[in-house]
């Protein structure tokens, strides 16, 4: 909102104040300047009003004129050079003379210009402070008299805060409100327009039912107050100069006396107010209902609007004429013609004013005022206010009836509270009577003092009307500290006893798994969690990829929610190459969403990718990464939250769209809380995708939950300090059968043939061959077998034994050759 | 023998310097050492030499003998050497660059949150965390945001369709609708609600508006919070947080102040302005950083705990804007585009 520096001046004297000051005040008061504009003339000295009394050539320059100006008998006449055309001899203006400062601090002396001496200078307006207008001298109309300083003459100057009110307090949508603030900071007292009172309006007022005859509210839910005033025998006409400029200084355009009054009240007193011509009234009725299907009103910016049933609209016996509370029709409007007019005030609710302000797409000061809410017990002395500024603007008489339909319950609110209760809130203590003196200056008045339970002072502070934000005691605090001043709120040290408390799991095991995955060179990664509807259907499932939607999304590429941390990596490491930048290894954790029996699952997710640079020249090359080195990565992730994969790995099946099946793998499900997919990404989607070349990656995820459990801590084992016995064995199997089977065979008989005797210490596949002596479609898996004793050294023939009986379990129970 | 003492020398002297291998250098010691050697065989000559030439030729002897070891240690030296030398090729030039990628970064985004944190553990906080899918009344009904208040519109915030169903997104009421929290204030009503204060915790995260992506906007954005619910919280021990928070983040010349505000769930409310030395792009005196106040009353009572017992504070910023300052960052949307020359920067 703008307010208006020259307008507060009339409720608060402000003056010298700096601009600065009552910018700082305002902004230590709880709202935001946004811009501080000053306007009009700035205080000039040494600049007078002269007249060019003859004008010639300068002889050493075409474009420059040497004037003679007289300043008037103080300063007698002068010798100016000049630069501007736009001026003829016998103009006057305005001459600043050496020892003036102009804006910018441009100080002014006696010179030489091209050799020819100038004894000062002849201004623009812009060279004065007063406009933009730089295309030539300030050529002054009416004649002023000569030697005048010129801000006798010019217009005075204004400065205009332009201030974000913050939502709680309607209230400062209004010059008054603001004064009230600043009389508050500065201990001014506040001073209120002089109103007449409703007996003084109305003496002798004659009765008009012809021109209204009648009020009716239907929709009284939505408008509990209703007013109407009749004025008779206006002259509708432009608006004496000095309301003119208070609109114009806060950027509204003047359009006449009737409509201007109504604005300036509504930025006085915060209340938006409407005048109708009472002659375009059809049935001199004032209806308040809600609009009939169909019907529609033209409102004063010209357009059409289309009403619903949801509409609250101002009718007379006819049609509607004002789309309440935000626009009013050019059917009924006040013009040059108009000499009846009835003014309204009321009172809509918010939450209406707001639904049909956002269902029209029409905004305005009055919507903006009664959607953050307007004071109804206000409403009266504004009314009175706009007419009693009308019959003086605009001549008339008010006439009869009142109309006041609806009416308000009284307005009585009332806070207990005592100076304790403040002082215990702060943390330090403001003394009562600086509270007493502060509470007051915002026209809460203390009502009752008596005592606490505890013998301390107490307070009964009544609230006024227009402050509907306060209602508890902790409300009186703020206002206390704010007139206070919270820069004055004293410093002290942090304390208070440690809480014994760990972090959430989750933050811990996502910091630990990217502290390993940034450990092994990968640059951690921040993606959007909102994904393209194709992007997201290239990879979840059917069911999953439609849930994911949002319900309103804001941009096409940013609709639904992420099922993988994969797609942002993959995405990034395009960015990264059609950048040029060289990029192998990354990696991200954050949240992704996935499905379980039908519903949705917020699951944490730590992922990364390992690419080759196709691109790569470095004079030294390395072996590219491999599904391997992916599910070394994804095991060592998974091991962070307590999970072993290994027992769990599986291909994925054939055909996955987002893993290159045969070289890809998963393992667990989130039926049971966790999943981990890992390998080489499907190499034909990302090449749709603009990636190239083998990209593996691995994705771990698991429900938070899940990461709650607490760590148990390790139990030592003592270990063997006796030499081990190795023995090696390979084994042809077909190509299909997985290495993980062949393991797991030759642990169960090892570990049956050891008994207790002593112990198989570990077991390695060292070896995996294809080719040349074996059958086709077989492959030979070599293992190294480690035994070991925790008493003795083992003797060959036992381990002999074992080994022996291993080799004859794998042969007659699983069918596997032996490979001499 | 003289003689042959003198020749055998002069001969292993030679051999023994052209000895690169160790079959060589066995050989070479058998042939002179060995029980069959050289010097053996004139060692065992001392017999039939007369008795008083017996002490001259043993100390010869000896010589010799000493000469060929030290002969021998020498060349073994240099076969040891040379198998090293073998073993780990020739000298390398060590000016040449790793063609290693590395070092691994952390996002500037986790770095500052990270800092953050350990500021914050260091006076008792601890980190809370919580879902990024809401329900309407963790994120806007406990926290005293009115069912008609412009920050619910759908114009504003991201909702999930009326059907939308999540497994572990716990609702508080069976009609609320999903959402993608605004702010990580949701953390603070889940941490409310599982247990009596005290309560101190430190709440980053992921929030989310509905916003035109821009230099300074984004559609999701990071948000770090404060909760601090005691007996006897006041406004001073909150200034006396910010003032700790920030002198530690920007070092002991920095000060912060209070402008009032307004949020629903705190009374009184303030916007937090901070004033530092040599940060970076920093044109004004003040920058705001956050918001915070002490927490309201109904939020309070809303989730049981009585307001007339306890009292508490919260403060919330974002983490984006933050790094911005601290590193001097003029678009939000590089920390998302994960440009490696941008990420290598905070390394």
């Amino acid at each position: 909102m703008k307010v208006s520096r020259n307008w507060l001046q009339s409720y608060v004297n402000l003056a010298g104040r700096s601009s600065d000051e009552i910018s700082r005040a305002i902004t230590f008061l709880g709202f935001e300047v946004e811009s501080v504009h000053t306007t009009g003339a700035p205080a000039l000295s040494s600049v007078f009003v002269g007249e060019v009394l003859t004008r010639d050539r300068h002889p050493n320059a075409d474009k420059l004129s040497v004037c003679t100006v007289d300043v008037g008998p103080a300063h007698g006449v002068k010798t100016i050079v000049c630069g501007a055309q736009n001026y003829k001899v016998g103009d006057r203006v305005p001459v600043a003379l050496p020892g003036a400062v102009l804006p910018g601090d441009f100080v002014i002396k006696q010179s030489k210009i091209r050799g020819h001496a100038s004894d000062g200078m002849m201004c623009s307006g812009r060279e004065l402070g007063v406009g933009e207008d730089h295309s030539g001298l300030l050529v002054l109309s009416d004649r002023p008299e000569l030697g005048r300083p010129i801000n006798e003459v010019l217009p005075a100057g204004d400065v205009v805060f332009d201030i974000e009110i913050t939502p709680n307090r309607p209230d400062c949508l209004s010059h008054l409100g603001i004064a009230r603030e600043l009389a508050a900071w500065f201990r001014e007292p506040l001073r209120y327009p002089s109103v007449p009172d409703e007996g003084a309006l109305f003496a002798g007022a004659p009765a008009r039912p012809d021109l209204l005859g009648s009020v009716r509210v239907d929709a009284a839910e939505d408008c509990p107050l209703y007013q109407a005033t009749i004025i008779t025998g206006v002259r509708v006409g432009p608006s004496p100069a000095w309301l003119q400029e208070r609109l114009t200084a806060v950027g509204l355009r003047p359009i006449n006396n009737v409509v201007d009054v109504g604005n300036f009240v509504m930025l006085e007193y915060g209340q938006p107010l409407h005048a109708f011509d009472a002659r375009k009234l059809g049935g001199a009725e004032i209806v308040v209902r809600r609009a009939a299907a169909g019907e529609s009103l033209v409102t004063l910016d010209t357009k059409e609007r289309a009403l619903s049933a949801e509409t609250l609209v101002i009718a007379d016996q006819q049609r509607p004429v004002v789309i309440a509370g935000i626009m009013g029709g050019s059917n009924s409007g006040v013009d040059e013609s108009t000499t009846d007019l009835v003014l309204e005030a009321a009172y809509f609710r918010r939450q209406g004013i707001r639904a049909t302000s956002r269902r029209l797409g029409l905004a305005s000061d009055s919507s903006y005022r009664y959607e953050r809410g307007v004071d109804p017990h206000s409403l009266a002395e504004a009314s009175r206010r706009a007419v009693a500024l009308i019959l003086e603007t605009a001549g008339g008489k008010v006439a009869g009836p009142a109309y006041r339909v609806g009416g308000d319950k009284p307005w009585l609110r009332e806070i207990v509270v005592t100076p304790a209760y403040i002082n215990e809130r702060l943390g330090f203590t403001i003394p009562s009577s600086d509270m007493r003196s502060a509470l007051e200056s915002l026209e809460l008045r203390i009502v009752r003092e008596d005592r606490a339970e505890d013998g301390g002072e107490r307070w009964t502070v009544r609230v006024p009307s227009w402050r509907d934000d306060l209602d508890r005691p902790i409300d009186l605090v703020e206002e206390v500290l704010r007139i206070f001043g919270t820069e004055r709120i004293p410093a002290t040290t942090v304390t208070g006893p440690g809480l014994a408390e760990d972090d959430d799991p989750v933050v811990e095991y996502q910091r630990r798994a990217l502290r390993f995955l940034v450990g092994q060179d990968c640059h951690e990664c921040v993606n959007y969690t909102l994904r393209s509807a194709t992007e997201v259907a290239g990879t979840a499932s059917e069911s999953l990829a439609p849930r994911l939607a949002l319900a309103n999304p804001f941009v096409e590429d940013q609709s639904h929610l992420r099922p993988t941390l994969i797609d942002g990596l993959v995405e990034t490491l395009r960015l990264n190459r059609a950048r040029g930048v060289s990029v192998t290894r990354l990696a991200e954790a954050g949240r992704v969403f996935r499905e379980r029996d039908g519903q949705l699952l917020e699951c944490v997710a730590v992922s990364f990718v390992l690419a080759e640079d196709p691109d790569s020249r470095t004079w030294l090359r390395r072996s590219a990464p491999d599904f391997y080195a992916a599910r070394h990565l994804i095991e060592a992730v998974a091991s962070f939250a307590g999970l072993d994969l290994a027992r769990q790995i599986r291909p994925v099946a054939e055909g996955d769209r987002s893993w290159q099946s045969g070289h890809a793998a998963s393992a667990g499900d989130l039926a049971h809380g966790w999943s981990a997919s890992f390998g080489l990404l499907n190499v034909a989607s990302l090449k749709t995708r603009d990636v190239t070349g083998r990209v593996y990656a691995g994705e771990f995820v698991i429900l938070p939950a899940n990461l709650a459990a607490p760590a148990t801590r390790s139990r030592y084992r003592p270990f063997a300090l006796f030499p081990a016995a190795l023995r090696d064995v390979a084994l042809v199997v077909e190509e299909t059968v997985p290495a993980a089977d062949v393991r797991k065979a030759m642990t169960k008989a090892a570990r049956a043939a050891v008994g207790t005797a002593f112990a198989l210490e570990s077991m390695e596949i060292f070896d995996v061959y294809r080719g040349e002596g074996l059958p086709a479609g077989h492959k030979s898996l070599a293992f190294s077998l480690v035994f070991r004793a925790e008493d003795r050294t083992l003797t060959d023939e036992e381990v002999n034994r074992v080994f022996t009986a291993v080799q004859d379990a794998l042969v007659s129970g699983h069918g596997y050759t032996l490979r001499k | 023998m003289e003689s042959l003492l003198s020749a055998l020398q002069e001969k292993a002297q030679a051999d023994l310097a052209a000895i690169r291998t160790r079959p060589e250098l066995e050989a070479a010691k058998a042939r002179l050492v060995g029980p069959n050697g050289e010097l053996t065989a004139l060692m065992k000559q001392m017999g039939s030499v007369p008795k008083e030439q017996r002490p001259a030729l043993g100390k010869r002897i000896n010589e010799a003998k000493a000469l060929v070891q030290a002969l021998l240690d020498a060349a073994l030296q240099r076969v040891v050497d040379g198998e090293i030398a073998a073993q780990v090729g020739p000298a390398i030039d060590v000016s040449l660059p790793s063609p290693d990628a590395g070092p691994g970064t952390f996002h500037p985004l986790t770095q500052v949150r990270e800092e953050m944190c350990r500021i914050l553990r260091k006076v008792g906080f601890t980190v809370a965390d919580g879902p990024e899918v809401e329900t309407e009344y963790y994120c806007f009904d406990a926290l005293n945001t009115p069912a008609d208040h412009p920050a619910r519109d759908a114009q504003d915030t991201f909702y999930l369709p009326r059907d939308a169903a999540f497994a572990n997104v716990s609702k508080h009421r069976a009609d609320e609708r999903y959402l993608l929290r605004t702010h990580t204030s949701s953390v603070q009503i889940r941490t409310l609600l599982k247990g009596p204060p005290p309560i101190r915790i430190v709440s980053p995260g992921r929030v989310y508006r509905r916003d035109t992506t821009d230099a300074t906007h984004s559609a999701n954005f990071h948000q770090l919070e404060c909760l601090y619910v005691d007996r006897n919280v006041t406004v001073r021990d909150l200034k006396a947080l910010l003032d700790y928070i920030f002198t530690s983040l920007l070092g002991k010349d920095t000060k912060t102040r209070f402008r009032p505000h307004y949020f629903g769930y705190t009374e009184p409310s303030f916007e937090v302005d901070l004033s530092a030395r040599h940060l970076p792009k920093v044109n004004k005196e003040w920058i705001e950083i956050g918001g915070c106040g002490m927490v309201d009353p109904i939020v309070l009572d809303g989730v049981g705990h009585d307001s007339r017992v306890w009292s508490g504070y919260a403060f919330g910023m974002g983490l984006e804007r933050l790094a911005m300052l601290l590193y001097g960052i003029d678009d939000i949307r590089y920390f998302y585009q994960n440009d490696l020359r941008f990420l290598r920067q905070f390394a």
